[in-house]
């Protein structure tokens, strides 16, 4: 977004020693309290559980302790690949219904009047400022009395409640910067309300759809509280079973497993979306 | 106010919208003056659910804490991600190329994950006792992303002679980021100020893993709450919150407008 | 400028908030709702200091939130088989009995438990039942029996209760109940026999509302579910919250004719603490008399503690939920930790059960 803007400075243009002084500070806090901590991540998938919990001895009687044990106990039960596409489902429902919540409401802000539009995204973001929990705290009294409380449902209210904001916010963005003339001239040449918003509208609003998709999807995959407080027998995600096993179960390894297998099939997904919408001369 | 391009179903949709936003939180908040312990139906006004609160020692130290804890790691996130902001506007060449990647990251990735390799990493590396200094790194951690991005996104839309002109008036390194880039990005950095500071005492993910003995953060007391307790505190404590949110929200989009849009 | 501003702020606030933190503190990790604040204002008023409460609502989570680090409790409560497990973790600090004169107030059948014999380690603090709690008026309607696992395993039950019955989020306890109900112990080591209990789980999931470690208390109370898998004392504040908030029906609990399992949770002092002097003031305020009723009386568990007896209210010491019958008493089993290859087993099947 702002790369092009940037990119117009001359080129070549080295470093200077005060600019590493301003550089360093928080790449050494990065390096140190991110980078470190995700390899240390990746590492702790091929270690043994310790015997009370944490991780076993990275070398034990003079040998290197590593081991595929982890990945073998994943792999070899169905049971933990059906967690992550039940996720990956529930993910994805969660993204379209917030889609198909927010594209309306989002359209709505876009095209009323400037001065009102701040008011209204102002009265989209307020909900969202007060934290997770309490929004799901306000789905645990609202769908008790209605029988619906600890279901499949009740899961797919709350994380799509939770996570609206996400979906709207962008795509506000995206669509206020669309030029009415062209919806105009459109209209001049005969295209009714449902071909224009088909042939104009949405294929514009595709970089906003993405970016709060991204927005969405993501979040959801690593959410454990809100199946926790909603859900039923059935309903676990991926972050409940990474939680647990930090948490509860007490088998680190295993925990690391799914956290690098999740963040791989996250990688996989951001890319396969950056390849579907590389640059064609989008508005965004 | 149907407009030419306006359909009416549009709007119909959109106040569903704002509906379904809307009554789960004003039931909450009716039910907070509903003077019974269970809440299953309404019995009588009462705020003593109030009052309670303001005797709930638990509950405030956990709002004591997640200040603290908020106004230091804001802090810290604001220096270091104005500098990351500066960095990568910068300089673009050699390893720096990098930094964006770094700084990112972490804003980009579901946040059990940041939570449960702080956790490692604490545990295993530093061998740190859970606690305040470990819940005020993470918060940095978590950050520090946010601040750099306001603070890119202000300095690229700012006129680059200007900084030019400086430095060919004979200014230093030092007196052009103090007299020029500083005074222009400063709004920006308030921005990231506040904004770090709203995800810090919001957040409750990546808390609940490096949290220790004592430093009960108020989003974690709340998780404890809805776990357990049967009260109303909760509607009561949970209509504070939003009331005090407003405020604040109310009081930013006078002071810095950029921090509002830019929380996404 | 601004900056200056919240710098000031912080000190501002660092002035409000360390006092707060300079004064004495015994930190101690409990079972929610396992210790009245009655109790907490007492002690406070005696010591002069603060009592900070973190909670746990299963004896894994605490092992874990220990084993991740944090640490510096002073205090621990766990059930018999975690101070088991603590013990061979080394992570306890042994008892100063001359700190406790109040000691000899435990009754004579508490004082050599299997995993501490002679409490070298920990101080018997209160009993529960895991049992069943359920919704009086609702299930006689329905001319449902109260008195057996049958009620949350059998479908011709269960049918009529389908969406309104949770059970505990505990490996163990879940199945140590579905193993009492097919008539084994809950020290069972064949694996056949668990089989058979995972087996029954699964035939009587789909017919549960959720897995909940403490929010039945309230959805008894309020009437969102009618059965309820959990401990004695959760049902006995159920039972009290529903009669205050004069719910239009009863909540009461009993323990299953089949047998059940009975926790003991003790006092133990965790070695990172930093207060053993306090941790001590508090185990010998909790073992006089009136302060030990207080656990019967006002949280609704079993009293391991004689000199309790005479504060105990008369309808609490007879209520056999609460205090089992002598006869009941023979049929209740402690757990106890497993070798690692059961305990791999019943992780692997606790999974499937979560997951199907």
């Amino acid at each position: 977004m702002t790369d092009d803007q940037a990119n117009r400075r001359p080129a070549g243009m080295a470093p200077r020693p005060g600019q590493w002084l301003v550089a360093l500070p928080p790449t050494a806090f990065l390096l140190v309290f991110f980078a470190g901590p995700v390899l240390l991540l990746f590492a702790a998938s091929f270690l043994a559980p310790g015997d009370f919990g944490g991780l076993a001895p990275v070398r034990q009687e003079g040998r290197w302790a590593l081991t595929l044990d982890a990945y073998g106990f994943f792999f070899s039960d169905w049971i933990y690949a059906e967690i992550f596409l039940r996720s990956f489902v529930v993910a994805a429902l969660t993204t379209v219904l917030c889609l198909v919540l927010g594209y309306p409401l989002a359209l709505a802000i876009a095209q009323s009047p400037r001065r009102r539009r701040e008011l209204l995204i102002l009265l989209v973001v307020l909900p969202f400022a007060s934290n997770f929990l309490i929004r799901t705290y306000a789905w645990i009294i609202v769908l008790g009395p209605m029988d619906l409380l600890y279901s499949p449902v009740a899961v797919i209210v709350g994380l799509v409640y939770v996570h609206l904001p996400f979906m709207i916010l962008p795509l506000c963005i995206n669509l206020e910067k669309h030029d009415p003339a062209l919806l105009e001239a459109a209209q001049d040449l005969g295209a009714g309300v449902w071909t224009r918003f088909v042939r104009i509208t949405l294929p514009l609003s595709m970089p906003g759809i993405r970016a709060g998709s991204a927005l969405v999807f993501i979040p959801v995959l690593g959410m454990f509280a809100v199946p926790e407080l909603l859900g039923g027998t059935r309903d676990i995600l991926i972050g409940n079973l990474i939680k647990e096993q930090f948490l509860d179960n007490r088998d680190w390894p295993l925990g690391s497993t799914l956290s690098v297998l999740l963040t791989v099939a996250v990688l996989l997904l951001v890319g396969i979306a950056a390849w579907a919408g590389r640059p064609r001369e989008s508005i965004s | 106010m149907v407009g030419r391009r306006r359909p009416g179903w549009l709007w119909v949709a959109a106040v569903g919208v704002y509906a379904f936003l809307y009554l789960p939180l004003a039931i909450v908040v009716i039910l907070s003056f509903n003077d019974s312990l269970l809440n299953a139906e309404w019995v009588g006004f009462t705020t003593r659910w109030y009052v309670m609160l303001f005797e709930d020692r638990a509950l405030l130290g956990a709002a004591a804490n997640s200040l603290f804890i908020a106004l230091v790691s804001a802090t810290g996130a604001t220096l270091l991600g104005t500098m990351a902001g500066l960095a990568m506007q910068r300089c673009r060449s050699g390893l720096l190329r990098g930094l964006p990647v770094l700084v990112f990251a972490p804003v980009a990735m579901p946040e059990i994950l940041l939570g449960v390799s702080l956790l490692l990493f604490f545990r295993q590396v530093l061998d740190l006792t859970l606690g305040l200094l470990s819940i005020l790194i993470a918060h940095v951690t978590f950050s520090i992303g946010f601040v750099a991005i306001v603070v890119r996104t202000s300095l690229a839309a700012m006129d680059e002679s200007l900084f030019e002109a400086a430095r060919d008036l004979g200014a230093s390194a030092w007196q052009t980021f103090r007299h020029v880039t500083l005074p222009l990005i400063a709004p920006s950095v308030v921005a990231g100020f506040l904004m770090s500071f709203a995800l810090s005492i919001d957040d409750f993910v990546i808390t609940f893993f490096v949290a220790g003995v004592g430093v009960t953060t108020l989003p974690l007391q709340i998780y404890s709450m809805i776990k357990v307790a049967v009260s109303p505190e909760v509607n009561a404590v949970s209509t504070l919150l939003m009331a005090l949110t407003l405020t604040l929200i109310t009081v930013a989009s006078r002071l810095a407008p950029a921090a509002l849009r830019l929380r996404m | 400028m601004s900056g200056v501003r919240l710098a000031l702020l912080a000190v501002l606030l660092a002035a409000v908030v360390l006092p707060a933190v300079a004064e004495d503190v015994l930190y101690l990790y409990i079972w929610n709702t396992y210790l009245s604040d009655e109790t907490v204002h007492r002690f406070e008023a005696e010591c002069r200091c603060r009592l900070n409460q973190d909670f746990y609502s299963d004896n894994e989570e605490m092992l874990a939130k220990l084993e991740a680090g944090a640490v510096g409790y002073d205090l621990l409560v766990p059930t018999g088989n975690a101070v088991e497990t603590l013990l061979r973790r080394n992570a306890l600090r042994p008892l100063d009995k001359a700190r406790l004169p109040n000691l000899g107030n435990v009754r004579a059948e508490f004082r050599d438990p299997w995993y501490d014999p002679g409490m070298r380690y920990s101080v018997p603090y209160a009993t529960s039942v895991t049992l069943l709690g359920y919704n009086a008026t609702r299930l006689a309607e329905l001319g449902l029996p109260t008195d057996t696992w049958a009620l949350i395993f059998e479908p011709r039950h269960l049918e009529k209760l389908k969406g309104k019955v949770t059970v505990l989020n505990s490996q163990r306890e879940l199945m140590a109940a579905a193993m009492k109900y097919l008539g084994y112990s809950v020290q069972e080591t064949d694996p056949a026999r668990w089989d058979q209990a995972k087996r029954l789980i699964l035939r009587a999931k789909p017919y549960w509302a959720t897995f909940s470690n403490s929010t039945y208390i309230k959805d008894l109370a309020i009437g969102n579910i009618w059965v309820a898998h959990g401990y004695s004392s959760d049902m006995y504040r159920a039972q009290l919250d529903a009669r205050d908030a004069k719910r239009p029906f009863v909540i009461d609990f009993r323990t299953p004719k089949e047998g059940a399992v009975l926790a003991v949770d003790s006092f133990v002092l965790h070695r990172s603490g930093g207060r053993p002097d306090l941790a001590h003031q508090f185990i010998n305020f909790m073992l006089d008399g009136r302060n030990a009723g207080d656990v019967s009386n006002l949280i609704g568990a079993g009293n391991p503690n004689a000199a309790a007896t005479p504060y105990i209210r008369p309808e609490i010491a007879a209520n056999p939920g609460i205090f089992p019958s002598e006869a009941e008493s023979r049929r209740l089993e402690m757990l106890r930790d497993f070798d690692p290859q059961t305990r791999r087993l019943l992780s692997r099947m606790w999974t499937e059960i979560k997951v199907r």
